[in-house]
C-alpha cells in the first residue's frame, strides 16, 4: 500500500507550564487504511512519546478516543485519514471541556450530569428478586436507540448551548434519561423529569441538532430532548387540568 | 406552557406566513399578481369574514409567541444571562407576546360587538 | 485542579460550521416573523382607522428601501418555514405511525402540505386571484 506524508497539527497543553494551548506539527507517513488514532499512535511510538491522548478499544465502542478532528467532534478510531482528504489534519481536544493535557479533557462535569438523571432502573419496590421482569422485543425497541450511547461526549463538544452555559444537563444525559423513562421495568420517570424539567434541563436546548449529527451511534439526542420537552409539557398540562394527578 | 404556544406558533408562521407576506407585500409592487390583494377596498371587504379575522388573529398571536421565544434564547446565547436578567427578559418578551395577542384580539373582535 | 485550561466558547462559533450558521439564521427568521406579526397588527389597526391611514402605511411599506428590506426579511421567513418542516420530522414527539418515519419523508409531506395550505389561503382568505 502506498505511503504518503501528511502533517498532523495537534494541540499541546502542558498543565505544569500553564499558558495557552499551542499547536505542534508532526510530519508522518500514512497509509490508506490508517485512522486518525493510528496517526496519533504513530507519533507517540516513533516521534514524540510525550503526546497524551485517551484511547482503548480501537473499534468505536469504548467512547474514549473522541477529539475535534478538523474542527468537528469525531471518534479518532473511526475516522480514516484518507476520508478527510487533507494534507494537514488538525486534531484538537473536544471543545466545551477543560483541558487536562494535550488531547485529554476533564469530563467530571459530564459524569455529574449523567448521575443527576439517575441512569439506572428505578422501582418503588423490587419485590421478589427471583422473579423475572419480562421484556418483549417491542419493549426493547422502545429504548434501544438511546441505549446505544457510549458516553463518548462528542455531543457535548458539538453543542453550542453547552459551550455557553455549563450548567445545561446536555444531550447524552438527556437521551439516557429517556432510555430509562421508556423502559417498561422502570418507575423513575417523575424523579428524572424533576431534574430535566428545569431551566438548566431540557428547556435550555434550542434544537441546534448538531449533537445528533456528530453522534457515532445514531442515538439522536436532539430528538430525545424534544420528546422529553413534550413529555414534560404533557405532564404539566395534565396537572393543570386534573389537580392531584401525577 | 410557553413552549406549547411557541411550537403552535412555529406551525402557524411556517405554514401561513410566507404566502401571506407574499400576497400583501410583494404581489402587487413586483407585478406578480393580477390584482392587488392588499388594496384597501378589497382588503376591507374581505375583513368582514370571520374566517379572515380568525386567520389574522392566529397569525399575529402565533408569530409573536414564536418569535419572542426565539429572541429570548438568542439573547441568552449572546450573553444576557443570570437569574435576574433572564427573569426580566421573560417579563419583557412574554409581555410583548401577550399584549400583542390581546391587541390583535381587540382589533379582530372590534366591529362585531362594539 | 488549578492547572486545567478552562473551556470557553469562541465568540464567532456560529460562523465556524455551516450547520451552526443555518441554525442561527433559522432563529433570526423566527424573530423576524414576530416583527411581521407586529407589522400585520399595525396594518389591521390602520385598516380600521380608515382608507387614507391604511393607504399611507401601505405606501410606506412599498417605498423601495423598505420593500427591499422586506424582501430580505421574507427570505428569512421562508428559510424559517423550510427548517421548521425539517425539524418536525426530526423531533416527532407525537407519533402517528408505529415506526418513526424518516425525517426526509416527513419533510416532503410537509412541503406538499405547505403548498396545499398556501393555495387554500389564497382562495379562502384572499379571495383567489
Amino acid at each position: 500500500m502506498a505511503e504518503r506524508e501528511i502533517v498532523f497539527r495537534v494541540t499541546r497543553y502542558r498543565p505544569t507550564a500553564g499558558g495557552r494551548p499551542t499547536f505542534q506539527d508532526y510530519r508522518i507517513p500514512v497509509r490508506d487504511d490508517m485512522v486518525v488514532l493510528d496517526g496519533l499512535n504513530y507519533i507517540k511510538d516513533h516521534v514524540d512519546p510525550s503526546l497524551t491522548f485517551r484511547w482503548s478499544c480501537r473499534m468505536g465502542i469504548c467512547g474514549s478516543c473522541g477529539a475535534n478532528v478538523d474542527g468537528r467532534p469525531r471518534l479518532t478510531c473511526g475516522t480514516y485519514i484518507r476520508d478527510l482528504g487533507k494534507r494537514i489534519v488538525k486534531v484538537e481536544p473536544l471543545s466545551n471541556f477543560p483541558i487536562l493535557k494535550d488531547l485529554v479533557v476533564d469530563f467530571d462535569d459530564f459524569l455529574n450530569k449523567l448521575a443527576s438523571v439517575k441512569p439506572h432502573i428505578i422501582r418503588k419496590d423490587w419485590g421478589d428478586w427471583t422473579k423475572e421482569y419480562t421484556q418483549y422485543p417491542e419493549d426493547l425497541e422502545a429504548y434501544r436507540q438511546q441505549s446505544l450511547c457510549i458516553n463518548c461526549m462528542l455531543c457535548y463538544a458539538a453543542c453550542p448551548v453547552v459551550g455557553a452555559s455549563p450548567e445545561f444537563v446536555g444531550p447524552a444525559a438527556s437521551a439516557l434519561a429517556l432510555r430509562y423513562i421508556r423502559d417498561t421495568r422502570d418507575e423513575g420517570a417523575a424523579e428524572r423529569l424533576a431534574r430535566l424539567n428545569t431551566k438548566t434541563g431540557v428547556w435550555e436546548c434550542t434544537f441546534v441538532g448538531e449533537c445528533s449529527v456528530v453522534c457515532p451511534k445514531d442515538v439522536d439526542p436532539a430528538g430525545a430532548i424534544q420528546t422529553l420537552k413534550f413529555l414534560a409539557t404533557q405532564r404539566h398540562m395534565r396537572r393543570l387540568l386534573m389537580p392531584g394527578a401525577r | 406552557m410557553f413552549w406549547s404556544l411557541f411550537s403552535a406558533g412555529g406551525f402557524v408562521t411556517a405554514f401561513l406566513f410566507p404566502i401571506t407576506l407574499f400576497l400583501l407585500f410583494f404581489a402587487a409592487p413586483f407585478g406578480l399578481w393580477p390584482s392587488d390583494p392588499a388594496a384597501f377596498a378589497a382588503f376591507a371587504a374581505r375583513w368582514a369574514g370571520p374566517l379572515v379575522r380568525l386567520f389574522f388573529f392566529v397569525l399575529i398571536g402565533g408569530s409573536l409567541f414564536h418569535g419572542t421565544h426565539r429572541l429570548r434564547y438568542l439573547l441568552i446565547d449572546a450573553g444576557i444571562r443570570g437569574p435576574a436578567l433572564e427573569a426580566l427578559l421573560d417579563l419583557i418578551l412574554n409581555g410583548i407576546a401577550v399584549v400583542g395577542t390581546l391587541a390583535a384580539l381587540y382589533v379582530v373582535v372590534r366591529g362585531w360587538f362594539f | 485542579m488549578p492547572n486545567e485550561y478552562p473551556a470557553r466558547r469562541r465568540s464567532g462559533w456560529w460562523l465556524r460550521n455551516p450547520r451552526y450558521f443555518m441554525f442561527q439564521m433559522r432563529e433570526i427568521g423566527g424573530v423576524v416573523s414576530a416583527l411581521y406579526g407586529l407589522v400585520l397588527l399595525n396594518l389591521l389597526m390602520q385598516l380600521s382607522a380608515g382608507e387614507s391611514a391604511y393607504n399611507s402605511f401601505l405606501t410606506t411599506l412599498r417605498t423601495p428601501p423598505v420593500l427591499y428590506l422586506n424582501l430580505v426579511f421574507f427570505g428569512f421567513v421562508v428559510w424559517h418555514a423550510i427548517t421548521w418542516f425539517m425539524l418536525i420530522g426530526k423531533a416527532q414527539p407525537i407519533r402517528l405511525t408505529r415506526e418513526p418515519l424518516p425525517w426526509k419523508i416527513v419533510f416532503g409531506i410537509n412541503l406538499i402540505l405547505w403548498f396545499v395550505v398556501s393555495g387554500a389561503v389564497v382562495y379562502l382568505i384572499f379571495g383567489g386571484m
